[in-house]
C-alpha cells in the first residue's frame, strides 16, 4: 500500500535531503522529477510533496550541495533543475556512510538480542 | 569558511528576495501542472493553498524573522504615528529618563574611565605620602629631586607646584604652574604656537626665563594673537619671555594638576619669588609628584623601591620623614582617581540615575496600560481573524521597542546637548568633548532593551492574552512610581533646604567690613623672626591708618579652607577646625567671648573652644581649666563661627595662640570703619613699601562669601528642578492611569450619575483603587531615603539627613499634585452626558 499521506514529518528531516542529494547524484534533475524519480526508486512507496520537497530544496540551495539553472522541460516550459555540487557530492558520501553505519549496527542488534 | 559562504547566500537571497520568490512560485506552479498532467488531480486538493506552501518554502531562506521584524516595525510606526499626542508625550517622558542616565554615564566615563589624552596614560601614576597616622598629596621638592635621581622603577619624574604671580603693568594676578621641565615632553603634548617647555633650555638659570601661556588665558588676555610668541613680559617685576603657547584642550594631569594662566620651569620659581626656599626646604610639602613607570615595571615593584628609597632618605632627614612612611602610587592616566570615597558619590549619582529611569519607564507603562484600553478592540478582531497571539505579542512588543528607541534617540541629544551646556558654562575640562563614545552607545542601547521590557511587557503581555484587566498591575506602577518620585523630591528638598541653612545662616561672624592679606611670608623665605618683625611693623602701620577698626592676625584666615584634625580628643573622635590667632582676631571678625577670657601675650597652652565643640566634650559643665588633648587648657569659649568649615555639618572651630613658629605663615585679617572695598591698593601698598618683594593676596571676605554662594545657588537650583521634574513626571503618571480606570468605567459611572447617585461616591469609588498604592509608595519613598541617610549625611550642611521639614514638604507637595492630577479626569467623567456614554457602549 502506497503512503500517500506522509505526514510532514514522517521522514527524518535529513532523509529527505538525502534522499534528493542521491537522485542528483545521477545528474541534474528539476523539481517535479525529483518527485518523480524518488517515486518511481522507492517502488511507488515513498511519495515527496510539494509541502516539504521545495523547503528541502531551498535548504540544499543555501547549504550550497546544489546548485540551480534554468532550462527547458519536456514539456517545453521555463523550468529550474538542480545539480549537485562538490559540496553536495561530499555531503552525499558522508550522510550515505553514516546511514550505512547506522543501519548495519540496528540490524546486528535485531539479529543477535 | 562554510558558514560564511552560507551566511552570505542567505544575504544575497534576502536582498533578492521579490525575484526568489516569483521564481519559486513558477516553479511549484509547474510542479502542479505536471502532477494534474499525470493524471492524478487530488493533487491540487492535497496541496493545499499554494501562497502557504511557497511561504513553507521560503522559510528555508532563513530570513522570514527579518521580514516580519519589517512588517511589525511599519506597523508599529503607523500605529505610533496616528497618535501623535501620546507617542509625543512617551517619547518625552523616555527622552528625560534617558537623557538623564547618558549625561550622567558620559560624564562618569570621562571622569573615571577614559584615558587623559596624553602620551602612554597607563604608566603614569602619582606618588603620595602616607603613614599609619598621617597622609599627604604632596613632598618636598629634594625630596622628589632624590626620587627621580634614584629610584630605576621610574622613568620619570615630573613635579608641579601652584602659586600666583603678578603680571605688569596693570598688577593683574595669574595662576601660575610651576612643573619640572619634563612635563610637557612626558605628556607627548606639542605647543599650539612657539615651543613648550624643555628640559634642555629651561632648567638652568636664564636671564629672563621661559613662559608658556596657557590656552584661555592666551585667548581671552592677549586676544589669541601668536604674535605673543618671543615678548618680554614682567611677572612679580622680573623679566620673562613668553615663548609659546599649551595646546588647545591640554588635559595636564587631569583634575589634580589644575588648569593655570601660565606654565613655567620649577628650577625657576626662586627667581620670580624673591626669598623662595621651595625648592631646597626639605621639611616642607610643596611639590605634587607623578611619575612615570619604567617598561615592564608594576606599581608594587616600583612602591617596592621608593620604600627602601624613603628608609635610605630617613637616615639623612631624620626629622622630615614620618614613622612607617611608604609612598603609596596611584594610577594617573585618568581625569580623576576611582577610590573608595569617590566610588560612593558615584553610586549615589548612579542610583539617582536609575531611579529617574525607573520612574519613567513605570510612568510609561501606566501610559500603555491606558493605550491598551482603546487597542483591546483591535487585537480582539486580530485574533478573531485568526492572529497568531504569539505574534500579536511580538509586535506590541516591537511597538515598545520602536518607542524606546525613539526615546533614547531623543535621551541622547538630550544628554549630549545638557553635558555640552554644562561643559562651555564651566569651562573645565577642555579636553573633553560631549560626543558620544562608543561605550555610551552600548550603555545606552542596553538600557533601551532593558526600559522596553520593562514597560512594554506587560501591557504587551495583558493585550495579547486578552485577559480581563487586572487592577494589581496598575497598582504596582503607581506604587513603584510614586516610591521613586518620592524619594527623589525628599532629596531635592533636603538639598533646597540645605542650601538655604549655608546662605541663609548666619556664619557666626562679620565679614561685610573685613579684609584679609595673605603677604606670602614663607613662601618669600621669610623666618619666623623676620617674619614677626615685619608683620609688627606692619600692624603699626596700619593701625595709624585711618578707615581701619581693628588689625589682627591669623593663620587661616575665613574661607581659605583651614586647617582639618581629625583626632581623638579626650577620648571622642572629634572633626575640628584649628586655627592660629592673636587675641585682636575675635574682635576683628565679631567673634563673641562667652566665657573665660581672649588669649593674652604670652600664652602658649591656652585653648579655646567654640561653643558647640565645649557643648559636646563636657555638656553640662564648665569647660573652663579643663585639659584639652595632650597639653591645651581650655581659657575660654567663643561663638560658633563656621569660618573655614561653612559647609561642613560638623564644624567644630578650636583656637590656638598663634607662636613665633607661625609667623611667617600668617595673615593679616582688617575690618574697616566704612565699606572696605576702596582700601585694596592703599594696603598693597602700605604691605610692599615694607619689603616690594612681596606680592600680597588682598582679598574681600564678602566677595569671596557671595562666590561662595554663588555656586551653592546653582546646586540648589539645579537640584530643585530635579524635584520638579521628578513631582510632574509622577503628577502626568497618575493622570494617565486615572484617566484610565475613568474611561474603563465609563458605563458605571454614567449609571450611577443616571440614578441620582452622589458625586462625591462615585470620585471615592473611583479612587479608592488608588489610595493604598500611593500610600504604600510614600512610605517607602521616605523609608528608602532615610535609610540612605547615612549617605546623604555626607552631602548635605548645615541640616540633618533626617530634617522634617524637608520630608513633609515633599510629602505634601507630591500629595498635592497626585490629589489634583487624579481630579481632573475623574472630573470630567462627572460632566459626562450620560445617554451618550451608554449609548456609546
Amino acid at each position: 500500500m502506497p503512503m500517500n499521506s506522509m505526514p510532514k514529518s514522517g521522514m527524518p528531516s535529513g532523509a529527505l535531503a538525502m534522499l534528493i542529494l542521491r537522485v542528483l547524484n545521477s545528474g541534474p534533475l528539476h523539481g517535479y522529477a525529483i518527485a518523480q524519480r524518488i517515486h518511481v526508486l522507492s517502488s511507488e512507496v515513498l511519495e515527496v510533496e510539494e509541502g516539504s520537497l521545495y523547503p528541502a530544496l531551498q535548504k540544499i540551495l543555501l547549504k550550497g550541495w546544489a546548485s540551480a539553472e534554468w532550462g527547458i522541460s519536456e514539456t517545453n516550459r521555463k523550468v529550474r533543475f538542480y545539480r549537485l555540487t562538490a559540496d553536495g557530492k561530499k555531503q552525499l558520501d558522508a550522510e550515505l556512510e553514516d546511514y550505512d553505519r547506522v543501519t548495519q549496527a540496528i540490524q546486528t542488534v535485531l539479529r543477535t538480542a | 569558511m562554510r558558514k560564511i559562504k552560507e551566511f552570505l547566500r542567505t544575504l544575497r537571497y534576502f536582498l533578492d528576495r521579490e525575484r526568489r520568490s516569483r521564481e519559486l512560485e513558477d516553479e511549484m506552479a509547474f510542479h502542479r501542472e505536471m502532477a494534474e498532467r499525470a493524471g492524478r488531480p487530488e493533487a491540487r486538493r492535497r496541496f493545499g493553498s499554494p501562497v502557504r506552501l511557497q511561504e513553507q518554502a521560503r522559510e528555508a531562506w532563513g530570513w522570514t524573522w527579518i521580514d516580519r521584524l519589517m512588517q511589525d516595525l511599519h506597523y508599529a510606526a503607523r500605529m505610533l504615528a496616528r497618535s501623535p499626542g501620546f507617542t509625543v508625550a512617551a517619547v518625552l517622558v523616555l527622552a528625560l529618563g534617558m537623557g538623564t542616565n547618558v549625561f550622567m554615564f558620559t560624564a562618569m566615563d570621562w571622569a573615571f574611565f577614559k584615558y587623559l589624552p596624553v602620551r602612554d596614560p597607563d604608566s603614569l601614576v602619582r606618588l603620595l605620602r602616607q603613614a599609619p597616622d598621617n597622609y599627604a598629596g604632596v613632598m618636598s621638592y629634594p625630596t622628589a629631586a632624590y626620587y627621580r635621581e634614584h629610584a630605576k622603577s621610574l622613568s620619570a619624574v615630573m613635579t608641579l607646584m601652584s602659586g600666583r604671580l603678578e603680571l605688569a603693568p596693570d598688577a593683574k594676578v595669574l595662576s601660575a604652574n610651576y612643573v619640572s621641565a619634563n612635563y610637557f615632553k612626558e605628556l607627548g603634548a606639542s605647543a599650539a604656537y612657539g615651543r613648550l617647555l624643555d628640559p634642555a633650555l629651561d632648567e638652568a638659570q636664564s636671564e629672563s626665563p621661559a613662559v608658556v601661556l596657557g590656552f584661555e588665558f592666551w585667548r581671552r588676555y592677549f586676544n589669541a594673537d601668536p604674535a605673543v610668541v618671543g615678548r618680554r613680559i614682567l611677572l612679580n617685576r622680573q623679566p620673562a619671555t613668553i615663548v609659546g603657547v599649551e595646546p588647545h584642550g591640554f588635559p595636564g594631569l587631569g583634575s589634580q594638576g589644575d588648569a593655570a594662566d601660565i606654565w613655567l620651569s620649577i628650577t625657576q620659581q626662586p627667581y620670580f619669588v624673591a626669598g623662595s626656599k621651595a625648592l631646597t626646604d626639605t621639611s616642607a610639602g610643596t611639590v605634587a609628584v607623578w611619575a612615570r613607570l619604567a617598561p615592564g615595571v608594576t606599581a608594587q615593584m616600583a612602591e617596592q623601591e621608593l620604600l627602601s628609597l624613603t628608609n635610605v632618605r630617613r637616615t639623612l632627614y631624620p626629622k622630615d620623614i614620618w614613622k612607617g612612611e611608604i609612598i603609596r602610587t596611584e594610577p594617573a592616566g585618568h581625569e580623576n582617581v576611582l577610590d573608595a570615597g569617590t566610588m560612593r558619590g558615584v553610586s549615589i549619582i548612579s542610583a539617582l540615575g536609575i531611579l529617574i529611569l525607573l520612574m519613567t519607564c513605570a510612568n510609561l507603562g501606566g501610559l500603555l496600560l491606558a493605550r491598551s484600553v482603546a487597542r483591546e478592540h483591535e487585537v480582539a478582531i486580530r485574533i478573531a481573524i485568526g492572529a497568531n497571539r504569539r505574534r500579536i505579542f511580538r509586535q506590541l512588543f516591537t511597538e515598545s521597542l520602536l518607542l524606546a528607541l525613539l526615546g533614547s534617540a531623543a535621551g541622547l541629544a538630550l544628554g549630549c546637548a545638557s553635558l555640552k551646556a554644562c561643559l562651555l558654562y564651566f569651562g573645565r575640562p577642555t579636553w573633553v568633548s560631549a560626543a558620544p563614545d562608543w561605550r555610551v552607545c552600548v550603555f545606552l542601547l542596553v538600557m533601551t532593551f532593558v526600559a522596553a521590557i520593562f514597560f512594554g511587557l506587560a501591557p504587551a503581555l495583558q493585550l495579547a492574552r486578552q485577559q480581563q484587566k487586572k487592577t494589581r498591575a496598575r497598582q504596582i506602577l503607581i506604587a513603584v512610581q510614586v516610591a521613586a518620585s518620592c524619594l527623589l523630591v525628599i532629596i531635592s528638598s533636603l538639598f533646597v533646604r540645605s542650601a538655604q541653612h549655608v546662605l541663609y545662616t548666619d556664619p557666626g561672624f562679620g565679614y561685610e567690613q573685613v579684609l584679609s592679606i595673605n603677604p606670602g611670608l614663607g613662601e618669600h623665605g621669610y623666618t619666623p623672626a623676620a617674619a614677626q618683625a615685619y608683620l609688627d611693623k606692619v600692624e603699626r602701620r596700619l593701625r595709624a591708618t585711618s578707615g581701619l577698626a581693628s588689625v589682627s592676625l591669623v593663620k587661616y584666615p575665613p574661607f581659605s579652607g583651614g586647617w582639618i584634625e581629625n583626632t581623638e580628643v579626650n577620648g571622642q573622635r572629634l572633626h575640628t577646625y584649628r586655627n592660629w590667632v592673636d587675641s585682636e582676631f575675635f574682635r576683628t571678625i565679631d567673634i563673641p567671648v562667652l566665657l573665660g577670657r581672649n588669649f593674652i601675650p604670652g600664652d602658649k597652652n591656652a585653648v579655646i573652644v567654640c561653643e558647640a565643640l565645649a557643648h559636646k566634650l563636657w555638656p553640662g559643665e564648665n569647660p573652663l581649666g579643663k585639659m584639652y588633648g595632650d597639653k591645651g587648657i581650655v581659657v575660654g569659649v567663643v561663638g560658633n563661627a563656621s569660618i573655614n568649615g561653612a559647609r561642613d555639618v560638623d564644624a567644630l572651630e578650636f583656637y590656638s595662640p598663634a607662636q613665633l613658629e607661625d609667623m611667617s605663615e600668617m595673615s593679616i585679617v582688617l575690618k574697616s570703619n566704612g565699606a572696605p572695598d576702596g582700601l585694596v591698593p592703599m594696603l598693597k601698598s602700605t604691605v610692599q613699601s615694607l619689603d616690594p618683594k612681596l606680592f600680597p593676596e588682598i582679598r574681600l571676605l564678602k566677595s569671596t562669601f557671595h562666590e561662595n554662594s554663588l555656586e551653592l545657588e546653582q546646586v540648589a537650583l539645579l537640584m530643585s528642578l530635579m524635584g520638579v521634574a521628578a513631582t510632574l513626571l509622577a503628577g502626568l503618571g497618575i493622570l494617565g492611569l486615572v484617566a484610565y480606570s475613568v474611561s474603563q468605567r465609563t458605563k458605571e459611572i454614567a449609571i450611577r450619575l443616571a440614578l441620582g447617585s452622589p458625586k462625591i461616591q462615585i470620585v471615592v469609588s473611583v479612587l479608592r483603587q488608588f489610595a493604598w498604592p500611593v500610600c504604600l509608595g510614600v512610605i517607602a519613598g521616605a523609608a528608602a531615603t532615610a535609610a540612605s541617610s547615612q549617605v546623604l549625611r555626607l552631602m548635605l550642611f548645615g541640616i540633618s539627613a533626617l530634617d522634617p521639614l524637608s520630608y513633609v514638604t515633599a510629602v505634601g507637595l507630591l500629595l498635592g499634585v497626585f490629589i489634583l492630577a487624579a481630579l481632573l479626569p475623574v472630573r470630567r467623567a462627572l460632566r459626562l452626558d450620560v445617554a451618550r456614554a451608554l449609548h456609546q457602549e
